[in-house]
């Protein structure tokens, strides 16, 4: 499922020196994020691990979410 | 020879053995003086070495100018100085013990503030440097093999820091955590972990 919004796709500044975090955008997989940060979109189950505590589902992600990037 | 000669030359033969007697009475005490400001040195000589070592210096050449006073056989001028050394001398111990502890004290704070920090970051530049391992085609401009040599040697040395912690060694184990803290930022910005935009996938 993609995400809702018009926005192109666009990590969040980690809050910390530690981590780094990506704001869901419109349009975004966890597939496209994994890509992104990993250059394979199949690694897209690591973010999911990571995110559990806000994701019940890889498919249903939402713009706005910040997500954890392992 | 008149009496009033003869006197007067008994009476200098009297004061000059009441002046010898005098210096050689004043030569033991003189020796004993310098004998406790060097034990008193030698007792803090250790710790004001490491954190006073310019009031240390002071004080030693105090006592330099002390014993050069005694081979000049100058008793009473070793006498004369050597309490206010002395004094100085035995608050050398006093003077390093509170600045050791200041130190401590700080260091104890650089290392709660390390030892929260320091292993979170290790750990997350190794879930990183562990995901791209997997990765078919990692990100271009990621050097993932400098992000995993730099997070082996910061995970050594971050060991080295506990051990040098857990034995005491404060002032090392600071030092080591800093040296961790420096290679596994090194190693996060060598897979671009705080990057704000993430580098495009290779194409």
């Amino acid at each position: 499922m993609m995400a809702e919004n018009d926005n192109a796709a666009k990590p969040a500044a980690a809050p910390a020196a530690i981590g780094q975090f990506h704001e869901v955008q419109k349009g975004d997989t966890l597939s496209k994020i994994a890509e992104k940060y990993y250059g394979d979109p199949s690694l897209y189950k690591d973010i999911f691990e990571a995110n559990k505590d806000v994701l019940k589902d890889p498919n249903k992600i939402f713009p706005g979410q910040k997500l954890r990037i392992p | 020879m008149s009496f009033r000669n003869r006197f007067a030359q008994y009476a200098l033969i009297a004061f000059a053995g009441v002046v010898l007697a005098a210096c050689a009475n004043q030569k033991e005490p003189a020796a004993t003086a310098i004998s406790g400001i060097e034990t008193a040195v030698n007792a803090a000589s250790a710790d004001a070495s490491k954190y006073i070592p310019d009031q240390l210096a002071d004080v030693k050449s105090k006592l330099g100018d002390l014993k050069a006073a005694f081979d000049k056989q100058d008793y009473k001028a070793v006498l004369a100085g050597a309490p206010a050394i002395l004094s100085s001398a035995q608050a050398l111990a006093a003077s390093a013990a509170a600045k050791k502890d200041e130190i401590m004290k700080a260091l104890s704070s650089d290392w709660t503030g390390l030892a929260a920090s320091v292993p979170d970051l290790v750990s997350a530049v190794q879930s990183r440097v562990a995901i791209l391992s997997k990765s078919k085609k990692v990100p271009a401009g990621i050097d993932l093999a400098a992000a995993k040599s730099g997070i082996a040697d910061a995970t050594s040395a971050w060991d080295k820091a506990k051990a040098a912690f857990a034995a005491g060694n404060l002032d090392e184990a600071v030092t080591t955590a800093k040296d961790v803290k420096a290679k596994a930022e090194a190693a996060a910005a060598a897979r671009k972990l705080d990057r704000t935009t993430p580098a495009p996938a290779a194409k």
